[in-house]
């Protein structure tokens, strides 16, 4: 009876150990890879041509022509997009202060050609669509590491390349709300920690958004997904796609600081 | 014994839940990976298999991104504009007096064009548009000849010069804009406080596109920019006023016409000035604003020959506006100081402290809520300032709520918007409600309607019989 006791709970200990092997393998952690993601070299200075091709579920297509240009002050992101097309929103732009620290909400501006008028837009909430899009203004903006738990599901192979999935859930009731995701499963690329893939479980019943990177190209030694498709599912029915196409892009542009300003925003390009 | 048995069954329990746990999450993992277009990344689980055979396997084609611009134009022209089917149909007035225009059913069927070319040299660019209509509705309702000429000259046709300028930078830290525009002053999107350098089309009160509703003026301004704060000053050349309602249509507020109208002429002495400084900052902004312009409303004078007209005085106004984001939430505030106001019942001139207050809720998706309250004070207030045709109380208190929720992926737009004298309109006010829809990139259909509600505030006496039916058709190159 005694010897039974030992011998039982190194049964349940092995079973665990199995189980968490089977789970994450020998492969780092989450965290650790998500950091690596974050640490990636996205360029400086980028100046690039931009569109996004809406498509409904019946097939119609909806085009947004924009030139984005961006740049890093330290860890935060200056950015400043200006729309062409459609008629509708041409001149319309968008000026972001992204903070890397999640303790400051990011400064935004969008500027509103037939009000002739700059407002301030409270960024709290990122899960609203970009401009029609798939696109949530938290896919287009960098999410902060320490709002998310993450955890390594499985490695995988997409297009013949060796990726990590990562769970990522957030860490409060709070960030899920301001995200608008219950949780994300990342794929990310083991050879240049980039994501290519995300699938993203959304708080709006039964919804679940597919990012796909269809074309990664690298420009002057940085890796850029020039084609990114983001698809919006219900129950596993296709609701909505958005193409997400990157041309010309540039980086180490000669772009100010003072550039990314309510000034040049209201002056358009 | 019996605690060996126990454990052994917790234990099992624990190694079956963790085994359905992982199970459950493979399970979750495969379905949710179904989702993507191609196989490869999924593993070769059979379910997953019958999963990706109901999605498309859509290749990636090249797709050039193109600029904005047409090929047939230069590079540095571009030409952009509008066409649009504009109509109304009123259901709330009753059968007219005789001689009386009928203003049942059919008020507007509009046909409206806008063009502008913009062309850009260097760091200038030039800008030129212009706006023209005609509404068939007074020919198509056989009320024509129960209209005046002034209210045809008016609602009828319209051929407009809009905004007209050159801009650019004289330096690195100044502006030039030359030239008839638009300058929006305040913070506030649907009360005005501090926003009083633009006169507005108040023709249609609650109706018009916001785009149309400003009135560009000609002016000179100047601005220079350092840090994080920048001032502009400008000189106003163009006295231009409100475009209001006219006798012998439904939102004239009198059975006769006003008296003439004598506005200030354009020339040296009566130019208008005006100066801003902004601040914009990490999380907020504030401005100033200081402004010596002709009053918007007009007053009674008598001319040597003992008839009635109205005219124009100077005023000057001081004021400041500021905004603060709290998470989701966009706190505004405006305040302004008018001093040297003329009225007609009164000799000596007043002043009036005019202060909003508002919100902005953005923290539901797609949806933005608005809500705003102003309070206008005239000081050392005359109760004859109370009779008409001035008809002012010491104070009125003005309400706007506005709803905005983008549906379909930004394709259908559900406005509400609800701007009240007093509260639920008892002192005046309107309720309009719109849908558009994106037929394609360039084609929209609206369809709404406005209520009107009748009150004491001037001009809105016998505004309530005017609810009416919106369509509109758009097409914007």
């Amino acid at each position: 009876m005694k010897t039974m006791k030992p011998r039982f709970y190194h049964t349940i200990a092995i079973l665990f150990l199995l189980f968490s092997f089977t789970t994450a393998g020998a492969a780092p952690d989450g965290r650790w890879i998500m950091e690596q993601v974050d640490e990636r070299d996205d360029g400086d200075n980028m100046e690039v041509d931009s569109e996004m091709i809406l498509i409904d579920k019946n097939g119609n297509e909806r085009r947004r022509e924009m030139k984005v240009f961006s740049k890093d002050k330290g860890k935060d992101t200056l950015k400043l997009s200006v729309f062409l097309a459609p008629a509708d929103v041409r001149d319309t732009g968008l000026l972001t202060h992204d903070y890397y620290s999640g303790d400051k909400d990011d400064d935004q501006w969008l500027y509103l050609p037939d009000l002739r008028k700059t407002k301030r837009i409270a960024t709290s909430d990122k899960s609203s669509s970009f401009m029609g899009s798939d696109f949530s203004y938290a896919d287009i903006t960098r999410r902060v590491l320490d709002e998310w738990n993450y955890k390594l599901l499985k490695e995988s192979d997409v297009d013949g390349h060796k990726v990590w999935l990562v769970e990522a859930v957030p860490i409060s009731k709070e960030v899920e709300n301001r995200y608008g995701f219950k949780k994300s499963i990342l794929f990310v690329r083991q050879d240049i920690f980039m994501e290519i893939r995300a699938i993203h479980v959304l708080q709006d019943g039964n919804k679940v958004k597919y990012m796909e990177v269809k074309k990664l190209e690298e420009i002057d030694g940085i890796w850029v997904a020039t084609e990114k498709w983001m698809k919006t599912t219900k129950n596993k029915k296709s609701l909505h796609n958005t193409k997400l196409l990157w041309n010309n892009v540039k980086f180490n542009q000669d772009l100010d600081e003072t550039f990314f300003s309510v000034r040049q925003l209201e002056k358009g390009l | 014994m019996r605690s060996r048995h126990l454990a052994r069954s917790l234990g099992l329990l624990l190694v079956f839940l963790l085994c359905s746990c992982q199970s459950l999450q493979a399970d979750e993992l495969e379905s949710l990976m179904g989702g993507f277009d191609d196989e490869a990344s999924s593993g070769s689980d059979n379910e997953l298999e019958e999963l990706l055979g109901g999605f498309s396997e859509e290749e990636s084609e090249q797709q050039e991104v193109l600029p904005g611009s047409d090929p047939f134009l230069p590079q540095w022209l571009t030409l952009q504009g509008s066409l649009s089917l504009q109509s109304t149909i009123n259901f709330a007035h009753s059968a007219p007096d005789p001689g009386q225009p009928d203003y049942r059913g059919l008020s507007m069927f509009r046909g409206h064009g806008e063009l502008i070319a913009e062309a850009s040299f260097s760091k200038w660019k030039a800008r030129i548009g212009g706006t023209a209509f005609y509404d068939a509705a007074y020919q198509l309702n056989g009320q024509r000849d129960l209209y005046t000429d002034k209210y045809l000259s008016e609602y009828e046709d319209e051929l407009e010069l809009n905004e007209a300028y050159l801009k650019g930078s004289l330096s690195d830290n100044i502006d030039l804009k030359l030239g008839r525009q638009i300058v929006v002053w305040g913070k506030s999107d649907n009360l005005r406080v501090t926003d009083i350098l633009n006169p507005l089309d108040r023709r249609y009160p609650g109706m018009l596109d916001i785009r149309y509703q400003r009135l560009p003026v000609t002016m000179t301004r100047l601005d220079y920019f350092w840090d994080s704060w920048n001032i502009n000053a400008m000189l106003i050349h163009e006295p231009r006023f409100d475009k209001l309602t006219r006798y012998n249509g439904e939102f004239f507020p009198g059975t006769k016409p006003a008296p003439r109208l004598e506005n200030p002429d354009w020339d040296w002495d009566n130019q208008q000035a005006g100066v801003a400084l902004n601040g914009i900052f990490s999380g907020w902004d504030l401005s100033f604003y200081a402004a010596s312009v002709f009053q918007e409303r007009a007053h009674l004078e008598i001319d040597p020959a003992g008839t009635p007209y109205r005219t124009r005085d100077r005023a000057t106004m001081v004021g400041t506006a500021g905004n603060i984001v709290l998470g989701s939430w966009l706190i505004k505030g405006e305040a302004a100081y008018w001093d040297g106001l003329k009225y007609s019942n009164v000799a000596d001139e007043k002043s009036r402290f005019d202060v909003l207050a508002g919100v902005e809720y953005m923290g539901f998706s797609d949806t933005t809520i608005a809500f705003e309250i102003a309070n206008r004070r005239i000081l050392d207030h005359d109760p004859l300032l109370k009779n008409l045709p001035d008809g002012q109380r010491e104070d009125w208190t003005q309400y706007a709520l506005r709803f905005v929720r983008d549906f379909m992926n930004d394709t259908l737009h559900l406005t509400g918007i609800v701007s009240s004298f007093g509260l639920l309109g008892a002192e005046g006010g309107f309720e309009r409600f719109q849908l558009d829809y994106d037929i394609s990139d360039n084609i929209t259909v609206m369809g709404g309607v406005v209520f009107y509600e009748s009150g004491d505030y001037p001009g809105f006496q016998d505004i309530g019989s005017n609810d009416r039916l919106l369509f509109e058709l758009e097409y914007r190159f």
